[in-house]
């Protein structure tokens, strides 16, 4: 890596090092404002699947990519958007740090040019560090779709970078991007960004200060991009100044004394005003937009998504409808999913072991434990895929900036802005990347308070547990329940906000700024891609934790050795233990209490334990299907519930079917369970502790275990309380028991 | 229940304990790709 070189004076010759141009990898950063296609750019080079989605603040760490191009070893480093090099958010401190201390061999600054002014303020910091630049002019096709009209060739003569027009979405522009970013890369010399001119005043006093700093700390001219810490300097960058640490600061007080009696005292500002004033010359100079502009589609949305009374509603519906295009698109293929672990699989499992010679209970541990439990949430990948399909969709088209906006009212009602809202829609995914998401606030209390928030908000590893027993007790409503509890999850979230807000975090939120980006069509290839990639840790999960649970889970049900009733099993005996707290909410059975035990790991595992524990005994068939029968099954039914799926998607109708594909597990729970205690029991499991993932996730970001705890404490008190006045008022209501 | 069973059944839990301390305990899970969450860096 080339981290470790000195930076050198501007003037110098600039060479990176005598190692041989060819073998060496290149390393380059790709740094720009929030959303300006960083992430997909790179994804379009270097065929990664980074994160991406339409909203400021998607990537919050930095990662890289390494790849081949014209015979040479490019790492690409993708880096959290940042508005200044004056960082306020985590995330940019990360996104500053690299840029500013670890040296690459080059920088591509992707500039977004439908707002051409904005990332120009970016790239006059960015041209200071003394590191070649050469800029990307994303997103390309949307300008000149606005008819803008940009001189390329005019920002390169101003600015002394190279300037390539790209379309990462399209891939556009990107081979010559690369062939300039090499060519700059091997050349470093004659590449030297320009010195803007900041206006004489400020420049009078830089090169003064220069002189004395020089003088003065001779040491830190070589761990800095000079004219940068200057600027700095200049500015009493609070960050920079806790970094250096300086121990007399009247040579900086010399600098600034004239800058202070012609300017007033803010230098900060001052510095901001000249920067922005270049990057606005620059714009002027540089784009043409067209005079008539037509009212724009998105100007149009916002009009009714926005607004005052109706944003809310139409957020929730949204979401309904989320659910409901979730839930018709996938029932089918869960459908199809259980009835071959149920059947073919089981029995081709008893085909292989048995000849095989292995023992009658290890045949009993694959079809029971492993197939009974990792089956159980198997079938459930298509509606998990599905909603997943549905977030990225969301999360590309623009909706989730406003969806932010639309709640910002609401969150500060807790202390919280309407960007905190943001982690806690990414938790519906998954509660783990909600949790992380929280560095783009500004605020630690802020962050701390939204990660304690996220896991309430609905996962995807919660849907089986809701699939299951919506489809056994509330077969006609089944969207709608589920979307009941997402929203549950939403309006505990905000009460539980107050109650903190009363308690340990008080304090007000600061103001709320949040680009809204222009929605956009996400293509179906990122749709998918991004799905998969969203998708495909439940499939990992279910492959090794999942996997190995349920055949402990088969253990502790069949030991001590040889015993009769599960319930007497080591499971069963710990679960009548704890059985007795969940009477009063309905579901006060060993079964379900040993399964809420085990989903402590993962949420998807209360279905597997479920799963396991409701196996039902083996019967004797008359006639076992062969292969080939089996085999047909697979297929015809296959295609039954492609031409269901279709059918509910199109609303017509769709044959009654008898209720044959009714799992053996959903008929057992019709059995312990009423439609009360089952939604009782649906409430406990959306807000009890999180998983253990999401836990390790918070004592990571946080470094103390501290807040882990208290999550894992109020959760499971709200999760109780809930759950007895969902019962216990039903019941009140009769709604039955 | 014989000796070959006991140490048949014994593997198998070893090794279901060892993956639960492989991708959970060390791994710390799997945050999911997505998110710019991922464990490996
Ligand atoms: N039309 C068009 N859209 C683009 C282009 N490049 C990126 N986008 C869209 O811009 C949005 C933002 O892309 P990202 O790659 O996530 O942006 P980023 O710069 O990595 O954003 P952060 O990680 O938040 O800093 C996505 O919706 C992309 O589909 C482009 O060249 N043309
Ligand atoms: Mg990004």
């Amino acid at each position: 890596m080339s981290t470790q070189l000195k930076y050198k004076d501007e003037e110098s010759d600039g060479e990176i090092s005598g190692r041989s141009a060819e073998a060496r990898v290149i390393t380059v950063a790709v740094a720009g404002n929030p959303n300006s296609g960083k992430s997909t750019l790179i994804n379009a080079i270097a065929g990664t699947r980074l994160h991406v989605g339409n909203w400021a603040g998607v990537t919050v760490e930095k990662k890289e990519a390494l790849f081949d191009f014209g015979g040479r070893k490019i790492r690409l480093v993708d880096l959290p958007g940042t508005y200044s090099l004056s960082p306020y958010s985590q995330e940019e401190i990360v996104a500053r740090d690299y840029l500013v201390h670890e040296r690459p061999d080059l920088i591509i600054n992707v500039v977004d040019a439908t707002n051409l002014e904005r990332n120009l303020y970016l790239t006059v910091q960015i041209m200071e560090l003394g590191i070649p630049v050469v800029m990307a002019l994303n997103i390309y096709d949307e300008a000149q779709e606005k008819g803008y009209r940009i001189d390329g060739k005019a920002m390169e003569e101003m600015l002394g970078i190279a300037v390539v027009p790209t379309s990462a979405t399209r891939k556009t522009g990107l081979d010559q991007l690369l062939d300039t970013a090499l060519r700059v890369a091997d050349a470093p010399k004659q590449r030297v960004p320009k010195k803007l001119n900041y206006g004489e005043d400020i420049e009078v006093a830089c090169d003064y200060l220069a002189k004395s700093f020089r003088t003065s700390y001779p040491a830190l001219t070589d761990s800095y991009p000079q004219r940068w810490l200057l600027l700095k300097l200049m500015e009493q960058d609070s960050h920079v100044m806790r970094e250096l640490d300086l121990d007399d600061l009247d040579f900086l007080d010399q600098a600034l004394h004239h800058l202070r009696k012609a300017h007033g005292e803010d230098i900060e500002s001052i510095m901001a005003d000249a920067r922005y004033s270049l990057a606005s010359g620059l714009t002027r100079e540089v784009l043409h937009k067209p005079e008539l502009r037509p009212t724009e589609i998105t100007e149009k949305i916002d009009k009714i998504v926005l607004n005052r009374f109706l944003g809310i509603p139409i957020f929730m519906a949204a979401m309904w409808l989320l659910f409901k295009l979730t839930f018709d698109l996938s029932a089918p293929f869960g459908a199809w999913l259980g009835s071959m672990t149920d059947g073919p699989f089981k029995r081709w499992a008893s085909a292989l072991l048995t000849p095989l010679g292995a023992p009658d209970w290890t045949v009993s541990l694959v079809n029971d434990g492993v197939i009974a439990g990792v089956g159980s949430v198997i079938v459930f990948v298509p509606v998990i895929f599905a909603m997943m399909f549905f977030i990225t969709f969301l999360e590309g088209s623009g909706y989730m900036a406003r969806a932010a906006f639309v709640m910002d009212r609401t969150m500060h009602a807790i202390g919280l802005h309407g960007k905190s809202f943001i982690p806690m829609l990414l938790g519906f995914g998954c509660n783990v990347p909600g949790i992380y998401a929280t560095r783009t606030l500004e605020n630690p209390k802020d962050k701390v308070l939204t990660a304690l928030l996220v896991p309430l908000m609905s996962c995807g590893a919660r849907l089986p547990v809701y699939v299951v027993f919506v489809s056994a007790f509330f077969p006609n409503n089944s969207s709608t329940v589920i979307w009941s509890l997402y929203v549950m999850g939403i309006l505990l979230a905000v009460l539980m906000g107050l109650i903190f807000k009363k308690t340990l975090f008080r304090g007000e939120a600061p103001m709320f700024i949040m680009e809204l980006p222009p929605y956009r069509m996400p293509s179906l290839h990122s749709l998918c891609v991004h799905t998969w990639e969203k998708g495909k840790h439940f499939l990992y999960k279910a492959g090794t934790y999942i996997f190995a649970v349920s055949i402990l889970v088969w253990f502790l049900l069949n030991l001590p050795w040889g015993v009769e009733h599960k319930r007497d099993s080591y499971l069963g005996q710990a679960g009548a233990v704890v059985a007795p707290v969940f009477q009063p909410m309905g579901f006060g059975t060993w079964e379900a209490a040993s399964s809420l035990i085990s989903g402590v790991i993962a949420k998807e595992i209360v279905v597997g334990t479920m799963g396991e524990i409701y196996a039902p005994k083996k019967e004797e068939q008359a006639e076992v299907p062969t292969l080939q029968e089996d085999l047909k099954e697979i297929g015809v039914s296959f295609g039954a519930a492609c031409s269901k799926a279709v059918k509910t998607l199109l609303y017509l109708p769709v044959p009654e079917e008898k209720e044959k594909d009714r799992s053996a597990l959903k008929q057992a729970l019709l059995g312990v369970f009423t439609p009360l205690s089952s939604y009782a029991f649906m409430v406990f499991v959306l807000l009890y502790m999180p998983c253990v993932v999401a836990i390790a996730a918070m004592r990571q970001e946080f470094g103390t275990w501290k807040w882990a705890v208290v999550g894992l404490g109020y959760q499971t008190a709200l999760a109780w309380c809930a759950a007895l006045i969902v019962y216990q008022g039903g019941r009140v209501l009769g709604l039955g028991g | 229940m014989g000796i070959a069973d006991a140490i048949i059944a014994a593997l198998l839990v070893g090794g279901a304990c060892y993956i639960l301390y492989a991708t959970l305990w060390k791994k710390k899970g799997c945050c999911g790709c997505e998110g710019g969450s991922c464990c490996k860096k």
